[in-house]
C-alpha cells in the first residue's frame, strides 16, 4: 500500500481521536448517539450479512448504536435516494454492492457519485467463470466450443444489470466471442441450470462456489484478476489471456456526498480499524471473502468506481 | 443412519436446546399470526442473536421458527380471512366460511392437524431421501417451471364461480405482476418513474388488501354484529373429521413435498395446486370456497411440507428452494459451514440434530397450537367496532415492516379497497393471487426456455417432464370447461327427443 496524503491524515485523524479527544470532541464533534445504515439488498445475501456482521465491530469503534435498515428495492435505489437525502451529518451510512454502479450503468438508478460519497470498500470479491466439470475441463476446451458454436453457448448469471452480467459482456468483447446469456433471479437458480447442464457455465463470486470445487461438480476456469490467486495458482486469469477485466464484486460503505470531509474521515478510520481487526478478518476467511485484499480508502474507492462505471456504461453501449 | 438420528436426539434434548426449540415455536407462532410479518422476517431478525451461538443451537433455532412460522398463518385466515403469511392465502378460501358457519374450532383443528402431518412428511423426506431428490431436483429447468406455473394457473378452472371472472382476475393478476423491472432485459415496466415501483409490487400488500382490509370494511358496512362462535373449541383428533380428510392430507402432503423440493417455487405454489388437485378429486366441487374441510386440509398439509421440503436442495446443492431458506443459507455462510454436495456427510452431527429438531417442531405445533389459538380466539369476543381497527393497524405495521415502505402501506389500503368493490359483484379475488405469485413464473421462465432453444417453442414437448404437466394441464381444463358444456348438450339432445 502506496503511503499518500490521506493515509496520512488518517492516521492523524485515529491518532487525534484516541489522544486528543477531549479536545478533538468540541471541534469536530462526531459522536452519534444512534446512526442508521441503509443495506442497498435484501436480508440473508452478501451484503447483509456484510452489514450485520461489520454492525458491531463499527459500533464500538464509534461509541454508537447502529439500526440496520434493509432496503432491497429497485436493485438497491431505495436505499442509495434515502441515504442521499438523509441528514449530512455523518449519522446515516449505506453499505452498498457493486450493483451500485451496474444498476447506474445501466440507467436504474438515479443517484450517481456526484451525490453518494464512497468512504471505504471493504470486499473486492473475485469474479470467476464457472462451469460444469461434465462439459469442460479447461479454459482452452470452453473457448474452443465457444469458437465453433457461435450464439449457442449459454452463460447464466443474477440479473440484467449485474457485474455478472457485465463480466459476460467484458469477456464477449475482450475475446470476441458470440455467448449468450440468461438472467435468473437468483445465484441458486443459476447454479442449479448449471449442475444440471442445462447452461454451459456462469459467472459466479469465488467466495459462492467453494462446496462446488471441493465436490467436483463445478470449476472455475478464469478469474477476472490481474494476478494468479494465491489460493487457486492454477487458475487462470483475465490479464494473463489478454484481456483487461479485473472488476469483482465489491461491497463497500457509501455516505451523502454533503457530508463534511471531517467526519467522512473519522467513520473511514473506523472503518479501517474494523478491517484491520482479527475478527473481522476471522469472518472474511470464514466467508471465503479474503482471496484478494479488499480494503480501498474513500479516494481510490472512488477512482476504482468511476472507472468501472464508465467502463460499464461503454460495455452496455456496444449492442 | 438410525444411529446419527439417536446421536441428534441426544443433542436435541439437552435442555438448553428444548428450551431453544419451544421458544423458536412460539416465535414463529407469534410472528406467522400477524399478518405481514412471515417467516423470512422472523429468520431475519433473530439472525444476528444466532451468530453467537454454536451452530447447531443457531439452525434449531432459525428452521424451527421457519417451519412454526408457515403453521401459524393459518389460523388468523381462519378467524378473521387475515392470511398471516402468504402461504396461507389458499386456507382462508374454505376456512373463513367455516368460521362464518360456526365451525371455527373445527376448521382450526384440521389446519393444526393437517399442518403437522405434512411438516411430519416433510421431514422424513429431508431425513431419508435428500441426496437422492437434490438429483431430481435438478432435472427441473426453465421449461418445467414454466409447465409447473400453467398447472398452477389452470386451478382458476376448478374454483367454481363464473370462469370469465376467474380469468379476469388472474389477467388483473398478471399485469399487477408485471410492473417493475423486467426480470430478463432490466427495462422499466409500467413504473412511471417512480423508484418504488421498480421492484414491482409486493405479494404481501396484495394479500393483505385484498383479503383481511376488504373484509374489515364488508363487515363495517354492515354493521357490527358478531360471529355466530363466540367460543369454540378445538378438536385437534376428531376421527370423523379424520376419515373424510386424510386421503387430502395424504395427497397434498407429497404434492407440497414434491414441490418444495424444487429451487425457486415455494410453498404459496404447492398450496394452490394441491388445492386444485383436491377440488379435481372431490365428487362434490361446489363445495369448495364454502367451508369444505379438504379445502383447509390441502393447503395446509401442502404449504407444511413444501417449506420442509424447500430444505432438501439447500441442504444438498446450496440452493435455496424460497426466500426464508437463502437467508438461513446466508447464517449458516456466517458460520462458515458451506451447504452442499460434500455437506451432509461432513456435518452429520449438526443436521441430524436439525432434522431431529424440525421433526420435534412438528410435534410441539400439535401440543401448543391449542392453548395458543385460546388465547388468540379470546378477541372474538371484542367487538368488531373495536376489534376490525385493530386488526387494520396490524395490518399496516405488517406491511410496512416488509421493505419499509409507505408506499407499500398505500398500495395495501388501495387493494382493500378495490378487493371490497369486486367482492361485491361476486369476483374470485384469489384469482388475482394466482396471476401475481404464479404469473410471473410462467413469465419469466417460458422466456429463458425460449433463451435456451433460441426461440424454438419444441423444447417444451421434447423435456419429458414439461411434456406430461403441460399435457395435464391441457387436458384438465378441457375436462373442466368442455365436460358441462358436452353434458348440457347431451341433455338438450335428450330434452329435443322427448319432445
Amino acid at each position: 500500500m502506496h503511503f499518500t496524503r490521506r493515509t496520512f491524515t488518517l492516521t492523524s485523524a485515529a491518532f487525534a481521536l484516541t489522544l486528543a479527544a477531549p479536545a478533538l470532541a468540541e471541534e469536530t464533534a462526531f459522536k452519534p448517539a444512534k446512526m442508521t445504515a441503509f443495506v442497498a439488498a435484501g436480508a440473508g445475501g452478501g451484503t447483509d450479512n456484510f452489514a450485520r456482521t461489520v454492525q458491531p465491530m463499527l459500533e464500538k469503534r464509534l461509541g454508537t448504536n447502529i439500526t440496520i435498515i434493509n432496503l432491497p428495492s429497485a436493485s438497491g435505489a431505495m436505499a442509495h435516494q434515502r441515504t442521499a437525502q438523509s441528514e449530512p451529518n455523518g449519522e446515516s451510512i449505506e453499505f452498498a454492492s457493486s450493483t451500485f454502479i451496474t444498476s447506474r450503468a445501466a440507467g436504474q438508478n438515479p443517484i450517481g457519485l456526484d451525490q453518494l460519497t464512497p468512504v471505504a470498500r471493504m470486499q473486492s470479491d473475485v469474479l470467476t467463470l464457472v462451469v460444469n466439470t461434465e462439459k469442460y475441463n479447461t479454459l482452452e476446451d470452453f473457448l474452443t466450443y465457444a469458437k465453433e458454436n457461435p450464439g449457442k453457448v449459454i452463460i447464466g448469471g443474477t440479473h440484467a444489470a449485474s457485474v455478472d452480467r457485465m463480466a459476460f459482456l467484458g469477456l464477449n468483447d475482450a475475446a470476441g466471442l458470440d455467448l449468450a446469456y440468461i438472467p435468473y433471479d437468483n445465484e441458486g437458480s443459476a447454479s442449479a441450470n448449471l449442475l444440471s447442464g442445462n447452461i454451459d457455465g456462469m459467472f459466479n463470486e469465488i467466495s459462492a462456489i467453494q462446496g462446488y470445487i471441493e465436490s467436483g461438480e463445478m470449476k472455475p476456469i478464469l478469474a477476472l484478476a490481474d494476478e494468479r490467486l494465491e489460493a487457486y495458482p492454477d487458475l487462470p486469469t483475465t490479464v494473463e489471456n489478454g484481456w483487461n477485466l479485473t472488476f469483482g464484486n465489491e461491497r463497500g460503505v457509501f455516505i451523502n456526498a454533503k457530508t463534511p470531509p471531517e467526519t467522512i474521515a473519522i467513520i473511514e478510520a473506523a472503518f479501517q480499524d474494523v478491517f484491520n481487526s482479527g475478527e473481522y478478518q476471522a469472518y472474511a476467511k470464514s466467508a471465503n471473502l479474503h482471496v484478494r485484499p479488499g480494503f480501498l480508502g474513500s479516494e481510490d474507492y472512488r477512482a476504482v468506481l468511476e472507472e468501472n462505471l464508465a467502463y460499464f456504461e461503454k460495455l452496455l453501449s456496444l449492442k | 443412519m438410525i444411529e446419527d438420528l439417536i446421536g441428534g436426539l441426544g443433542v436435541v434434548m439437552q435442555p438448553l436446546n428444548l428450551l431453544i426449540l419451544a421458544s423458536a415455536v412460539l416465535i414463529g407462532f407469534i410472528g406467522g399470526a400477524l399478518p405481514g410479518i412471515s417467516g423470512v422476517i422472523l429468520v431475519v431478525i433473530l439472525l444476528p442473536v444466532t451468530y453467537t451461538m454454536e451452530p447447531t443451537g443457531a439452525f434449531m433455532l432459525l428452521t424451527a421458527i421457519y417451519a412454526s412460522s408457515v403453521f401459524s398463518g393459518l389460523i388468523t385466515a381462519i378467524l378473521y380471512r387475515a392470511p398471516g403469511t402468504p402461504e396461507a392465502v389458499m386456507t382462508a378460501l374454505d376456512g373463513y366460511p367455516m368460521t362464518q358457519k360456526g365451525e371455527a374450532g373445527k376448521a382450526l383443528g384440521i389446519g393444526i392437524l393437517s399442518s403437522a402431518f405434512g411438516g411430519i412428511v416433510g421431514t422424513i423426506v429431508l431425513i431419508v431421501a435428500t441426496p437422492m431428490l437434490a438429483d431430481i431436483a435438478l432435472q427441473f429447468s426453465s421449461p418445467e417451471f414454466f409447465a409447473l406455473a400453467v398447472l398452477g394457473l389452470t386451478v382458476v378452472a376448478s374454483l367454481g364461480g363464473n370462469l370469465l371472472l376467474g380469468l379476469t382476475g388472474v389477467c388483473i393478476g398478471l399485469l399487477i405482476a408485471s410492473v417493475g423491472l423486467d426480470p430478463l432485459t432490466g427495462a422499466a415496466r409500467f413504473t412511471f418513474g417512480s423508484l418504488h415501483l421498480m421492484s414491482g409490487i409486493n405479494l404481501i400488500p396484495v394479500i393483505i388488501g385484498l383479503f383481511a382490509i376488504s373484509e374489515v370494511l364488508k363487515r363495517c358496512q354492515e354493521g357490527d354484529i358478531h360471529l355466530s362462535t363466540k367460543s369454540f373449541r378445538i378438536r385437534i383428533f376428531d376421527w370423523p373429521v379424520i376419515r373424510e380428510i386424510r386421503g387430502t392430507v395424504a395427497r397434498s402432503s407429497i404434492i407440497g413435498t414434491a414441490i418444495g423440493i424444487l429451487p425457486g417455487i415455494g410453498a404459496s405454489t404447492a398450496a394452490m395446486v394441491a388445492y386444485s388437485e383436491t377440488v379435481r378429486w372431490s365428487k362434490d366441487r361446489k363445495r369448495f370456497g364454502r367451508g369444505a374441510a379438504e379445502g383447509v386440509a390441502a393447503p395446509e398439509s401442502a404449504n407444511n411440507a413444501a417449506a420442509i421440503g424447500a430444505l432438501v436442495p439447500l441442504f444438498a446443492l446450496r440452493i435455496p428452494g424460497s426466500g426464508t431458506t437463502a437467508v438461513i443459507l446466508g447464517a449458516f455462510i456466517v458460520h462458515g459451514l458451506t451447504p452442499g454436495p460434500t455437506f451432509m456427510t461432513g456435518n452429520s452431527d449438526l443436521i441430524y440434530a436439525v432434522f431431529v429438531g424440525l421433526m420435534l417442531v412438528n410435534v410441539l405445533i400439535l401440543v401448543f397450537s391449542k392453548p395458543f389459538i385460546a388465547v388468540l380466539s379470546r378477541l372474538l369476543d371484542v367487538p368488531y367496532s373495536a376489534l376490525g381497527p385493530v386488526i387494520v393497524i396490524c395490518c399496516i405495521v405488517g406491511t410496512y415492516s416488509v421493505q419499509n415502505s409507505m408506499m407499500d402501506v398505500w398500495l395495501m389500503l388501495g387493494f382493500g379497497l378495490a378487493g371490497f368493490l369486486l367482492e361485491k359483484i361476486g369476483f374470485p379475488l384469489v384469482s388475482i393471487i394466482l396471476g401475481v405469485v404464479l404469473g410471473p413464473i410462467a413469465e419469466s421462465e417460458l422466456r429463458r426456455s425460449l433463451a435456451m432453444s433460441r426461440g424454438d417453442f419444441s423444447i417444451f414437448a421434447e423435456r419429458p417432464i414439461s411434456a406430461i404437466l403441460l399435457g395435464l394441464a391441457v387436458i384438465l381444463v378441457s375436462a373442466t370447461v368442455l365436460a358441462p358444456m358436452l353434458q348440457r348438450r347431451k341433455l338438450r339432445k335428450t330434452a329435443a327427443k322427448q319432445s
